[in-house]
């Protein structure tokens, strides 16, 4: 293999992992997850139907009802359900 | 002896006899102002009624008896007036007297003291308190570390609810203001129910158990030392 697709496979392999925050969190249990921390802290929203991973802990999440938000911890330690 | 002196002692056996049967009437709680002696049957009958309602039971017996009698009887009415009517019991309480008058005495004595005791259906009534439910909150709070029925995020949001609450009860015991007490108990019954609705399904041996400790928990939380020991 050249140094020049070998330098490729590298750029490519960066990119994907550094793209895999940010796709959406599909996992039913962090979907369920987040819908059950947006009802405890008394939103609206349903269900999460998707959820877009942010950083840790830090999520944007579309609801079934249409509303967005983003959830996280922030440095406090509190789980924060912020309207988008 | 003269006329004069058989005349009153005449007279005075005719009260005598008028006393003794009114002694065997059935009763009323008010002591007799002459004491007599409850030996003899009943005299004329006729002379009875009008001896009735100002003699009692106890009219044989010394002045200081009667007095202790008459307690006895006086605590003794209103077990009588709860009990069906018993015809039979004044004159088998009187029976023994004329023979000898304190084994007469102690026995209805004895009546009235046991009494009380054999009234424990008013004491004692049946417990309607639930059994208090064994409570070990390092055993709870390490299952609800550990449940996979609540996911991180969620366990760190309740986590974070649980600190306010506490937060609050801190003041609470800080301020010593009971009004606050109602509000605390409502935020309680809250949390504990979004705890419960998140077990329920995946968790329910822990969703039960946390149920059952719901009232020993709050018990510690509402106790100023228990609540200093958390």
């Amino acid at each position: 293999m050249s140094r020049r697709a070998m330098a490729g496979a590298l750029i490519a392999s960066t990119a994907m992992l550094s793209a895999a925050p940010v796709r959406a969190a599909d996992d039913p249990a962090v979907l369920k997850d987040l819908t059950a921390v947006i009802a405890l802290q008394g939103q609206p929203c349903g269900q999460v139907l998707t959820a877009t991973k942010q950083g840790d802990n830090d999520y944007v999440v579309a609801c079934k009802d249409g509303s967005r938000y983003r959830v996280f911890v922030n440095a406090e330690g509190r789980v924060v359900v912020q309207k988008q | 002896m003269t006329l004069g002196n058989s005349a009153g002692a005449l007279v005075v056996s005719v009260l005598l006899l008028l006393g003794q049967a009114s002694d065997k009437t059935p009763t009323s709680p008010r002591p007799t102002d002459e004491p007599t002696t409850p030996v003899e049957p009943p005299g004329p009958s006729g002379s009875a009624p009008p001896a009735k309602p100002s003699v009692s039971h106890e009219s044989g017996t010394p002045p200081g008896r009667t007095a202790t009698g008459r307690l006895a009887q006086r605590e003794s009415v209103p077990q009588q007036a709860s009990q069906p009517p018993k015809a039979s019991a004044p004159p088998a309480e009187s029976e023994p007297r004329p023979e000898t008058a304190p084994a007469a005495e102690t026995a209805p004595r004895r009546e009235t003291t046991t009494r009380p005791e054999t009234a424990p259906p008013i004491e004692a009534p049946p417990p309607t308190a639930p059994p208090a439910a064994p409570l070990d909150l390092g055993s709870l709070e390490k299952r609800l570390r550990e449940t996979e029925a609540i996911g991180a995020f969620t366990k760190l949001s309740l986590k974070n609810q649980v600190d306010d609450l506490l937060a609050d009860f801190r003041e609470y015991h800080k301020s010593h203001d009971r009004s606050m007490l109602t509000r605390l108990r409502q935020a309680y019954d809250l949390l504990l129910m979004k705890v419960l609705s998140l077990l329920q399904d995946n968790d329910p041996a822990l969703a039960r158990d946390i149920a059952s400790s719901r009232e020993a928990l709050w018990r510690i939380l509402t106790d100023p030392d228990k609540f200093k020991n958390l």
